[in-house]
């Protein structure tokens, strides 16, 4: 009793000082609720049309915010805001029902006339509004709002606004309509953001002419003058001089092998089509051959893949026979069809290969997979053969495989030396200008690229 | 036909029987078209077996093969041609009711009249098979080489010409990410690494040595004598040399074909491979 | 047991050639079918007996891997299987490992394709080999198909303008805008990246000529090793990158394990072929140099003769 007597006045003055020792915890500050303060917006925002093109597009410039990757806020983004007038939601809503409509007459059986009419009406009258929008665009700021139409990350300062021109299409932007722009700094909170002034109206139209092609032109001009300027040389009777040509030069000499010997020449005019220019070059080559296996009266053999091409080179041997004066050595057999099966072909010459066993063989054309497969099959005959191909692909095989090859141009240079025609000569001899002229501008640029000369590198920057 | 062609056939014959059968039981646990698919797989075999063996020596199963594939394949590009190019591309253009008939969507334009433009075209270009009215179908292909001609002279100037000029306008003197800073910090640096400098700077050469020779080597309006006839053989010598380097690219190509089809006799016909 | 048997392999092969080299030495016939028999071995036994070596990619490989991985999430990617069965097994393997690499990266992908049969290996490989890796990716939001369209570069002349006219809907009849990966794409101006996997025509090249320099799009090219050389002089001004062959497929699949583990177990098609690859490149350059050793012997001793 004693005990809780003494204690009893220690425990109620504990208990009656504890609530005053009771503090509420110190109020934290609040952090989240800091007002900071937004970023610097952008400065000198202008618009205009985007140039060297076809129309439906705006370009916006500006100058970086200066909280961009900086300061207090930093700008993480730049919104691209264009002023919409209220009637591109019944725009909206017109092009979504005939979307709709097109994709019931799409899936219906039968398109009836109250499906057609529909769609009819929906076009007219979007047709309508559509005309009406830049007059829509002039109510600016009145019965409109802001909506995005893109983002750009910072560091950026342009944007290009980009529409379709298709009017039946959402992103369809029209031109001689007058838009206005503003561009916002928002950073990593997006509610705290910088408008910028806004610009505008700004039309987008489309360019008859893109400036940036400018070198293309050039290069078009000149090469075309050349050409027409040597081709009417040629046509005058002026003398061009054409370097002659191994492969070309040994034809000569192969024909002569093949008379003492007794066998005959194969000529193959390739898998090509008589519009191409290797199979064209190849006929000018065949003339000269078969007239020279004329005066011999060395066996001719040329086995064709495409119809056309066989008629072609019919006319073209029968006509060579004529010019050697041995008409009456000419068979309509000398050139024949065989297939227009890539593979069965190739396995078809290699027959007449190795039954005829001919002492020259001639490929000249278009060729494909099957080139090497015909030039092993003649060395493996034991015949010369001299091969022209401009399939890049090809040539390497024809190299291995065959005594002379003539690489890529040198096919259709061949073709000019010996058929001498007016175009073929002055179109070669335009050529060799424009490889002289690139020679010449590759050397040139060089020079300025190591000296860092930019206006000269420039001039060959073609623009999209 | 001889006897051991007849043998040979029936050997062959009774191997594919055999090999059907054991596809389409090993094919059975997790597929319900375990027929059909062991067939095809068993065919697939067959035709490449039929194939290769031209190696040893002509055939007629190589034969068959052969003109199995250009027959499927003639008659594949002719359905082709009609379902994508005519049925996909042109009657979209022209008549909503045929649209319909073919279930494809009608796409409507201001200019789908001009689309009759090749209708006509195409008609006179089939006009190459009457021997009387043959002439007329080189008007549609007087128009197909001029337009394709148009086409590309633009494009093929820009990319492969001018483009390619701009290309050659290499640093002789550093390269790559590589400024030149002078003969000491080059030596001092040197190291032979495919990103190194001196790398950069001989393929930069190359680069240069090869355009400006591989050209006068094309060049055929002056005889290869002298300096010129020296350029001309550095450049020959350069385009044997991608030659040989294309030829290898080809003959990996071919190897890698080669490859897959063993890997498909291995793995999916025999399934000694997983 | 494959090490024994790639070692069994390779001694019937080289000893082969020591007999081949000594017997061309001898001035005796080799049947060609020998020759074919031998190139038979090198490619089947590492095919039964897999072997594989690490690859590095090399700088034309790098430009395209480092595109695609520097792009942001959600970057417009068009991929074109521009290609056949004949040339699938050497282009299929980087067709697979750029698309699982894009999808990985969150980029939407465009996949169409300039050839017929492209088309039908282009929905072959998604459902077998490149969805299969990524069962939460939905068509339309984050990859569409929109076929095949014929026309060769009239279609790309056509899209550099309007992907629409060209093609008005993906594969499913869906119209292209009612699909979220074709917002704000209008044409192919729009697009971030162009990956051109083929190597016939139309194929790289045209992607170039009509798409990549007219429009200053950065395109990238998957290509059969027979047209790579051809397309080196675009390298690295007009293209990003170029994967060329079966090389370039494995150069890009060894890059994609070593930077995305979750890439570690996919199945590498084009490692795999490099084993027998490897060996059968071995074995026609011993024949090479067989064939110069006796062609240069033989005129050798002509001389002397």
């Amino acid at each position: 009793m004693r005990y809780w007597c003494r204690i009893a006045p220690l425990l109620l003055l504990l208990f009656s000082v504890s609530p005053f020792a009771q503090t509420d915890a110190p109020e934290l500050p609040d952090t989240a609720s800091t007002d900071l303060a937004p970023p610097a917006p952008v400065s000198m925002l202008r618009a205009h049309d985007t140039d060297d093109d076809h129309g439906h597009s705006i370009t916006l410039e500006w100058e970086l915010s200066p909280d961009d990757g900086a300061g207090q806020n930093s700008v993480v983004t730049y919104e691209v805001f264009r002023w919409v007038p209220s009637v591109m939601d019944i725009l909206d809503t017109l092009r979504s029902r005939l979307s709709i409509v097109n994709s019931e007459i799409r899936e219906a059986d039968g398109v009836t006339s109250e499906m057609k009419e529909r769609r009819v009406s929906l076009q007219t009258r979007l047709k309508e509004l559509l005309g009406q929008l830049p007059e829509i665009h002039e109510q600016y700021p009145n019965d409109g709002e802001w909506h995005q139409v893109g983002n750009v990350g910072s560091r950026n300062t342009r944007y290009v606004n980009s529409g379709s021109k298709d009017t039946e299409s959402s992103g369809f932007i029209p031109d001689f309509t007058g838009f206005y722009y503003r561009v916002d700094a928002v950073t990593v909170d997006s509610s705290i953001r910088a408008v910028s002034k806004i610009v505008g109206p700004v039309q987008s139209y489309g360019q008859w002419f893109n400036t940036g092609r400018y070198p293309v032109l050039f290069a078009v001009l000149i090469f075309g003058f050349l050409t027409l300027g040597f081709v009417i040389k040629a046509k005058k009777g002026a003398k061009l001089y054409v370097r002659p040509l191994t492969g070309i030069e040994e034809v000569n000499d192969a024909i002569g092998r093949a008379t003492e010997m007794g066998k005959p020449i194969l000529y193959v005019l390739g898998l090509g089509t008589a519009d191409m220019i290797a199979t064209i070059a190849s006929f000018t080559i065949l003339g000269r051959v078969a007239k020279r296996v004329a005066e011999h009266r060395t066996r001719l053999i040329v086995p064709t893949y495409d119809p056309i091409v066989m008629s072609v080179a019919q006319e073209v041997v029968k006509s060579s026979y004529l010019d050697a004066g041995q008409a009456d050595a000419y068979d309509d057999d000398i050139v024949f069809f065989v297939t227009q099966a890539q593979f069965a072909y190739v396995a078809a010459v290699n027959g007449i290969m190795l039954r005829e066993l001919p002492a020259t063989n001639v490929y000249m054309g278009k060729f494909y997979a099957e080139s090497l497969i015909l030039a092993e099959t003649g060395a493996l005959a034991g015949s010369i053969q001299i091969a022209g191909t401009d399939e890049i692909a090809q040539i390497p095989f024809f190299i291995v495989a065959c005594d002379y090859t003539l690489i890529g141009e040198e096919l259709y240079a061949a073709s000019a030396y010996l058929g001498r025609e007016p175009i073929l000569l002055g179109s070669l001899k335009a050529q060799d200008y424009a490889k002289a002229a690139v020679i010449t501008l590759a050397l040139a640029g060089l020079v300025a690229a190591n000296f860092g000369w930019t206006t000269f590198t420039d001039l060959f920057i073609v623009a999209n | 036909m001889k006897r051991t062609t007849y043998i040979m056939m029936a050997v062959v014959f009774g191997l594919f029987v055999l090999s059907w059968i054991y596809k389409g039981i090993s094919l059975q646990s997790n597929n319900d078209h375990y027929i059909l698919d062991g067939f095809l797989v068993t065919f697939s075999a067959f035709l490449t077996l039929a194939v290769l063996s031209f190696l040893y020596t002509d055939n007629p199963f190589y034969k068959f093969a052969e003109h199995l594939f250009v027959g499927v394949s003639a008659a594949f590009w002719m359905c082709l041609g009609f379902w994508t190019t005519i049925v996909q591309n042109l009657i979209p253009r022209l008549s909503e009711g045929v649209s319909g008939f073919f279930k494809v969507p009608y796409l409507p334009g201001p200019y789908n009249f001009f689309f009759f433009i090749p209708v006509i075209l195409g008609i006179m270009l089939l006009m190459r098979l009457s021997p009387k009215g043959g002439w007329i179908s080189r008007w549609p292909l007087a128009w197909i080489i001029g337009t394709t001609a148009g086409l590309n002279f633009i494009r093929y100037l820009r990319s492969d010409f001018i483009k390619q000029i701009s290309s050659t306008f290499v640093p002789l003197l550093g390269g790559g990410q590589h400024e030149w800073q002078g003969i000491g910090h080059f030596f001092s640096n040197f190291d032979l690494s495919a990103s190194g400098q001196f790398v950069a700077l001989v393929a930069n050469w190359v680069i240069f040595l090869g355009v400006f020779c591989g050209l006068v080597y094309f060049f055929f309006s002056k005889e290869h004598t002298g300096t010129f006839g020296r350029a001309s053989r550095v450049g020959i010598w350069i385009l044997m040399i991608t030659f040989g380097a294309s030829f290898g690219y080809t003959v990996m190509g071919r190897i890698s074909l080669l490859v897959g089809r063993i890997t498909f006799l291995f793995r999916d016909w025999l399934g000694l491979v997983s | 047991m494959a090490d024994l048997g790639i070692i069994v392999s390779l001694v019937i092969i080289f000893g082969g050639l020591v007999a081949l080299f000594v017997r061309s030495i001898q001035a005796r016939e080799v049947d060609r079918r020998i020759i074919f028999l031998f190139i038979f071995i090198a490619v089947a036994a590492p095919i039964l007996f897999p072997f594989t070596f690490s690859e590095t990619a090399t700088e034309v490989v790098k430009g395209v891997f480092d595109k695609i991985e520097s792009l942001p999430e959600g970057s417009k990617v068009l991929i074109s299987f521009d290609f056949d069965p004949a040339m699938a097994p050497e282009v299929q393997p980087m067709a697979n490992a750029i698309s699982r690499h894009s999808l990985e990266k969150g980029h939407k992908i465009i996949f169409m394709s300039l050839w017929a049969t492209g088309q039908a290996l282009l929905t072959h490989s998604l459902a077998n080999y490149i969805l299969p890796g990524f069962p939460e990716k939905q068509d339309g939001i984050d990859y569409v198909n929109i076929g095949y369209k014929a026309g060769n570069e009239g279609v790309l002349n056509v899209i550099i303008t309007d992907f629409r006219k060209m093609f008005p809907t993906d594969v499913n009849s869906v119209l292209l805008d009612s699909i979220e990966v074709f917002n704000g794409v209008n044409s192919a101006k729009d697009v971030d990246l162009v990956i051109a996997i083929g190597g016939g025509k139309p194929g790289p090249k045209e992607w170039v000529l009509f798409i990549g320099d007219p429009g200053n799009i950065p395109i990238g090219f998957g290509v059969a090793a027979v047209v790579a050389p051809q397309l080196y002089p675009y390298y690295p001004a007009q293209v990003i990158g170029i994967l060329g062959g079966v090389k370039g497929a494995a150069e890009y699949e060894s890059e994609l394990q070593k930077t995305h583990p979750r890439f570690r177990d996919m199945d590498t098609p084009g490692l795999r072929m490099m084993g027998p690859q490897t060996l059968a490149h071995v074995v026609i350059l011993s024949f090479i140099v067989i064939g110069n050793v006796v062609f240069f012997r033989s005129r050798r001793r002509e001389k002397k003769a």
